[in-house]
């Protein structure tokens, strides 16, 4: 991808080795490598906490026709712009961020627990969850 | 006229299904307008339990993501370990890493088209194919004492080395002919043709979209596979299966095909091995184990597409995060628009061609 031609229509990014920073606009951002670009599969979003309760997402994106990866990188407070529109495989990405991190998804229509009981309190892969759920066996000397 | 739709809740038990899965649908008459799949059932939480594990601790449940293709995830992890620590793989272990992992493949194909036959209504060939896949975990269990979890690759090679190929020669030489056979008994089977041509058919767009890897994507017509790439595979030959059809029966064939095709793969591994000496490795000590800080990427051509595994490291004994990203994950995503349109009874059969697994669903 050209990275001159990308940074002069977003001002605000940085290229980390083949890591793109962003700060904001990411479903134009997104939209903007595929329109522009062979970038065609979102191979998957990761999710992580860094603290501060902030999340850093990281888009996977892949080119089949270029076979060249790309990698786009936001921090999120609690809510983040979803992309279900350009990609329907972000649809189960995003319903596993809210799931394991708590991430709203804006303009996802159908954010719901996943792997955790519909039920379950906190958000798992958080740093700072807390194990104290009365349900979990490991906890039954604290309720006594 | 009628206008009412009917509810139906297909699973969460199906015999089809390797692993817990509902699919709600939506149906009017029997056509399908809507479904809705409901994962999780399966979940063990594989991601947490990483950040409360050294590499070395978490190292055996990664077989557990996948238990029909274990050696992938393995895999996954050592290469992150090792393109942490930059050791490079002497060729011994790359010839024994990939011989075990196209034996993997053969054998989660195997047991795919038994279970997709047997989706069917077809019950014999899932004997059959048990059979084969026996000779296959026979000789898995020999080597590490395992059929199905096998923690046998370690960080920086293997767990011990190879000292009889007996087992593979025989397999090479016999599975040619057996899936000679299937492809007698099913390939041009009247009733099969008729429950797999022109069902589920897969555009390129859509899949991409979807973010469909593996065969279910080379069955439709796109010449991708990891493999090509992969620095593993170096200096092995093989062909990779494109087929243009985009239907259950394409997924079928690509997948009868690429067994040929592994076989091919594990022959020049044996060759070379049967030639090689006794096994030099540079082992990584997983003892006080810690991963320079940063960010570590591996990917895999697993057999039910892609699978790749991030880890971030703070410096310390534990990953950061660990998350993996396995390609059945993927194809049940993409039944909400295959299934659509589709008669019920064709519901089973098409999801069973996508070959989905659902302990890596959940993970």
């Amino acid at each position: 991808m050209n990275w001159s031609e990308f940074e002069r229509v977003f001002n605000d990014c940085e290229l980390d080795g083949s890591k793109i920073i962003i700060k904001s606009k990411l479903h134009e951002v997104i939209k903007f490598v595929t329109d522009n670009y062979t970038y065609n599969v979102l191979k998957e979003i990761i999710a992580n906490d860094i603290g501060g309760g902030e999340t850093e997402l990281i888009y996977h994106l892949y080119s089949v026709d270029d076979e060249e990866d790309l990698f786009i990188s936001i921090n999120v407070a609690g809510e983040a712009e979803s992309i279900v529109d350009i990609f329907k495989s972000a649809l189960p990405d995003e319903n596993e961020i809210y799931d394991l991190f708590g991430i709203k998804f804006i303009g996802h229509e159908d954010l719901k627990r996943l792997y955790m009981p519909e039920d379950w309190k906190g958000f798992p892969l958080r740093k700072d969850y807390v194990q104290d759920d009365t349900r979990l066996a490991w906890n039954d000397d604290n309720n006594a | 006229m009628t206008t009412t739709t009917l509810k139906l809740n297909l699973g969460p038990q199906h015999p089809s299904t390797h692993g817990v899965l509902r699919l709600l649908l939506e149906l009017k008459g029997e056509k399908i307008l809507s479904c809705e799949p409901d994962i999780g059932y399966l979940h063990r939480g594989m991601e947490k339990m990483a950040e409360k594990m050294t590499y070395l601790q978490y190292l055996p449940t990664v077989d557990r993501i996948d238990y029909l293709a274990g050696f992938f995830y393995s895999e996954l992890l050592c290469r992150i370990v090792e393109k942490a620590m930059e050791v490079e793989l002497p060729d011994k272990v790359r010839a024994i890493r990939v011989m075990l992992l196209e034996l993997n493949r053969i054998a989660s194909h195997l047991l795919w088209v038994g279970a997709f036959l047997m989706d069917l209504g077809a019950v014999s060939p899932f004997f059959y194919v048990f059979r084969e896949r026996e000779m296959i975990l026979r000789f898995f269990e020999k080597l590490t004492g395992q059929r199905m979890m096998y923690n046998y690759f370690v960080f920086g090679g293997v767990r011990r080395d190879i000292d009889f190929l007996d087992g593979v020669e025989e397999i090479i030489s016999i599975l040619p002919k057996k899936i000679d056979d299937y492809e007698k008994i099913i390939t041009e089977n009247p009733i099969f043709l008729r429950r797999t041509v022109g069902k589920g058919i897969l555009e390129p767009e859509i899949a991409f979209n979807y973010a469909i890897t593996g065969v279910n994507l080379r069955a439709s017509g796109v010449d991708y596979d990891y493999r090509n790439s992969d620095d593993l595979y170096r200096g092995f030959d093989f062909r990779t299966v494109v087929l243009e059809e985009k239907d259950s029966w394409a997924r079928y064939k690509a997948r009868i095909s690429e067994m040929r095709e592994c076989v091919n793969i594990v022959g020049q591994a044996l060759d070379y091995l049967k030639r090689a000496g006794v096994l030099e490795q540079r082992l990584i000590n997983p003892l006080n184990l810690k991963l320079p800080a940063g960010d570590y990427y591996s990917e895999i051509e697993a057999p039910r597409g892609l699978a790749c595994c991030y880890v971030r490291s703070d410096g310390g004994e534990k990953p950061y995060r660990l998350k993996w990203r396995t390609g059945s994950y993927y194809s049940v995503n993409l039944l909400r628009k295959l299934l659509v349109g589709e008669y019920l009874n064709d519901a089973v059969a098409i999801a069973g061609s996508l070959d989905i697994i659902l302990p890596e669903v959940d993970k």
